[in-house]
Parts: C-alpha cells; structure tokens; sequence
C-alpha cells in the first residue's frame, strides 16, 4: 500500500467536519489536493477539477455497491448503481424535473404552496423560524406533489425523509432508527402503490407516473420515488434557509437584489456555493488511479468534498466571501455528471423564482431575530433553526 | 452575427474526423474523433473552454450550448423534444438555427463539424 506515502491527514475527524468543515478543507488544501485520512478510511478532494473528474469517469470511479446504505435504507435506488442501470432509471425520472415541466406546471404548484404557508407562519408572528415553520412545510409539500403524492400530508413525507436519512446515516445499527425506517418504507411503499393504481395510463408530470410510463417495475418506482423524498426536503430547506441568513448578514446585497440590480438565482447559485447543503459524496477507485501525482489503489474510497470545490481558490476569488455578483461560474453544489441532483431545477424554481421573493415581498423587513445563527453538519449542512421577524402593524 | 464570428466562419473548415471549436479571442481548436462520441464529451475530455456538460450528457442542464455553422448543419439530427426544452427555456442567447446542446451531437471518425462555442454558458 502506499499510503504511507501520500500526503496524510491523520488529524481529519468527522466530528471537526461537522463542526465547521471550511477550516479542515484550508488545511487540507496546504497538504495537498489529494490527502488520505487514515481516521476516516478515505481519500479526500479538495480541488474542483479532481472532483468533477472523479465524477465525470465512472469507469475508473464506481458507486459503491457492497453493503450500500442507500439499498439498504430505501430499496434498489438508482443512486447506488452504476451505468448502465443507473442511466435508465435516471431517464425515467428526469422528464418529471426537466426545467420546462418546472416552469409549465409545477412553479404553479410551488406558488400556491409558498402562500399557503406564508399565510400561516405570518400568524405565527415575529419569532418564528423561517426554517422549521416556513421552508421545512414548503420543502415537504413541493415535494410531495413532483413525487407524485399530492395527498399525503406533508407530516408524513417529512417523517419518512427523516427515517430515510437516518437509516442511511445508520452505522451503528440503532434498532429505534431501523424500526423507524422499517415503517417510514411501509407507509411509503402503501402510498405509492395506491398512486401506481391511479395513474396507470395517465399522462400526469409527476415523478411516479413518468417512471411508470418509462416501464419500470413497480420495485424500482417504489425505491427511486423514496430516494426523492430521502433528498427532497432538508436541501432544499436549509438553503432557502441559508439565504436568508446569508442576506442578512449583507444588507447592502439584499437590498441590491431588492431593488432588481441582481436576481434571486443570483443568490441561489450564490448561496449554494457558499454553504452546499450536501458536503460529500462517496466513490471506490476501481482500478489503481493516479490523480495530482496521488495514487490511489484499487478498493480506495474516496470522498469528494463539494463544500471545498466550491470554494476552491483557483476557481473562485475570495472563495469564502458570499458574494451575489460574483459571475457564475460552474460549482458542485449539485454535483456533477450522471449523478447530477436530478432536482436542481426544482429547488431553483421553488426557492429563487417563488419563495424568497415572496417572503421579501410579503414580511417586509424580515430579518433573522440575531446573529448568532450556527451551521452544523457536514453529510447535511445547514442551519437547525432561524427564527426572524419583521415589521407588523404593531411594529411599525 | 459580429463581424468577427462571420470571418471565423468563412475562414475554417473541418477535415473528416475532426470537430473545430471556435471561441471569441482564441485561436480554433480542432479536436480528431477518434472513436464515437458526442461533441460535448469530446471537448470535455480535450479541456476546450467554454463547454462545461455539467449533467454529463442527459440534456438537463444546459451547459453544452454550441452554434453549429450553417454548413454542417444538415449532417445533425434533429433536436428531440428533451433538447428543445432546454434550448426553449434554459439558453439565453439561442440562435432559433444553429443553437444545439453538444452533448446531442453524435461524432465519429467520418464527422466533420465546426461549432461556436458561446462567451459563457450561464
């Protein structure tokens, strides 16, 4: 093995990741692009270039497939395949989530959503979180009808979110975590198997029906329709949630954007390249690969670490800076390549294009209550609550 | 059409078994086929700037925009409904002609194709 001759970061801990992961990524960036972490097993990537290579050939890098957590969680999810399974499972889905069907019917839906909501976290009063009681039944009930599950309350699609990350999250084998997943799948896979009934043969847009019209067994509808729920609601929460506090912290750009000098997908691609919601993603090397002068034997995992592309200094000035006309250059944010988040388009639409303007539009002055708002997590990453305020009639 | 592009379209032509990139500012880049492929994979995996192919190839997002001249237009397959979506709502400067996504753009060895790339894909 010649591991003992790589650049070696025997100081990296998931703990210190999940803390704050961009100091780690500085060290590790003075160690080298390509570093082993003997506490963690993995070979880490730092540079933007290493990492959209990684995910760009699949033929030297695979998806990990012995004991994945994601088949065991959820079923045979095209997440945890490769080419060529993974690619027609993918097609099948994508029609649900192309930017046009976004634009034409969903955007329609994401809009009734976002008021319905408003209407009730304005009732709520300043105070409450823009997190658990705005983005959080946002997220869930957006979801829940591109899904194709218009009926199930947005509680329980949130629920079994939850279950499912856990369950993928799941090393120790808690029973409690299993047992929940275990019901989180059963209701879910009852669910959809009363949509399949009802769709068959329609020509509705969702994510079900598109899978079914592509003919794929009713397993794999199930196991990719519950990998969307898996993936669906914390993202797109924490980053509608992110910006808003990230706009706070730079009044002079909200009010740019406020007064049209910048666009709110400005600070969706801003903001996700700031603080992804997603900080790692896991392949094997299948075969001895050498990258940036690193060999990586056989068998090797290796984590490529979105958050630190993101902020690469050789693709980004001032890469720690948030900065909402900084031109947009290409992130991994969603990653890249075949594996690319099939719901960017989603989440660009539901949070730049109807929520945050929205929310600006509809709690004039809405700020965060204070400053003192701390991301956690480095799988998820985001920030557990924030609560704001703003002007009312009381206030003014 | 800036005057600029209308003399690089006049002035190259792309021998069998070779696309020609050509960007504003730069020298053309003519890349050989060596074995089928799309236009998009083709100069991802020769580094030609200015087509990134962020989904790898699904016609999702819009970040292989090219402008095919005129000429070697009619060696293309039509667009398919999956391409028209994203030239309708995701490309901003679309020529209604020659605007294609590369990685819908099957070369082989035979092929010869000369291409625009755009200033940027965003």
């Amino acid at each position: 093995m010649p591991v003992n001759t790589v650049p070696t970061a025997d100081w990296v801990t998931l703990e210190q990741l999940a803390e704050d992961p961009y100091p780690v990524y500085d060290r590790l960036r003075a160690v080298g692009p390509v570093t082993w972490a003997p506490q963690l097993g993995r070979f880490l990537l730092t540079g933007l270039d290493d990492c959209r290579f990684v995910e760009a050939n699949e033929d030297l890098f695979e998806i990990e497939q012995e004991d994945s957590p994601l088949k065991r969680a959820m079923g045979e999810v095209m997440l945890s395949k490769n080419e060529p399974e993974h690619g027609v499972e993918r097609a099948a889905i994508n029609p649900a989530l192309r930017p046009k069907v976004i634009a034409e019917v969903w955007r329609a839906h994401f809009e009734a959503h976002a008021r319905q909501v408003l209407e009730r976290f304005r009732g709520l009063g300043p105070g409450a979180d823009i997190n658990a009681d705005f983005a959080l039944p946002y997220a869930a009930m957006n979801l829940g009808v591109v899904v194709g599950l218009p009926d199930v309350p947005w509680t329980d699609v949130q629920r079994w979110s939850l279950a499912f990350i856990a369950a993928v999250a799941n090393v120790q084998e808690d029973p409690r975590v299993s047992e929940a997943n275990r019901i989180a799948n059963a209701e879910a896979d009852a669910a959809i198997d009363r949509r399949m009934a009802e769709l068959a043969g329609s020509a509705d847009p969702s994510m079900i029906s598109v899978m079914l019209r592509a003919g794929l067994p009713p397993d794999l509808v199930r196991a990719n329709a519950k990998l969307a729920i898996s993936g669906g609601v914390n993202e797109p929460q924490h980053v509608l949630t992110s910006g808003v506090h990230a706009l706070s912290q730079h009044p002079d750009q909200l009010a740019a954007v406020r007064a049209g000098e910048y666009t709110y997908t400005q600070v969706f691609d801003e903001v996700v390249r700031w603080m992804p919601p997603i900080h790692t993603l896991m392949r094997r090397a299948r075969v001895d690969v050498e990258l940036n002068g690193v060999t990586m034997p056989a068998g090797s995992l290796v984590w490529i670490l979105l958050g630190a592309a993101n902020r690469d200094p050789r693709h980004f000035e001032q890469p720690d800076r948030f900065v909402v006309s900084r031109p947009r250059r290409p992130h991994l944010a969603f990653g890249s390549g075949p594996h690319i988040c099939a719901g960017s388009w989603a989440a660009r639409s539901s949070i730049a294009e109807v929520a945050w303007p929205l929310l600006y539009d509809g709690l004039p002055g809405l700020t965060p209550v204070d400053d003192d708002a701390r991301f956690h997590g480095f799988f998820f990453r985001g920030l557990p609550g924030l609560p704001v305020t703003w002007e009312t009639e009381n206030t003014k | 059409m800036t005057e600029s592009n209308q003399q690089e379209r006049i002035v190259h032509q792309a021998d069998a078994g070779s696309v020609v990139y050509v960007s504003a500012g730069t020298a053309p880049r003519a890349v050989s086929v060596t074995q089928p492929t799309t236009a998009m994979r083709l100069a991802v995996e020769h580094g030609v700037p200015g087509i990134i192919g962020e989904c790898g190839g699904q016609a999702m997002c819009g970040t292989c925009h090219v402008k095919v001249h005129d000429e070697y237009l009619g060696g293309l397959p039509a667009p398919n409904e999956e391409e028209l979506d994203i030239l309708d709502v995701v490309i901003t400067d679309r020529d209604p002609v020659r605007s294609r996504l590369a990685c819908q753009l099957p070369v082989t060895p035979e092929t010869s194709l000369i291409v625009d790339v755009p200033d940027t894909q965003y």
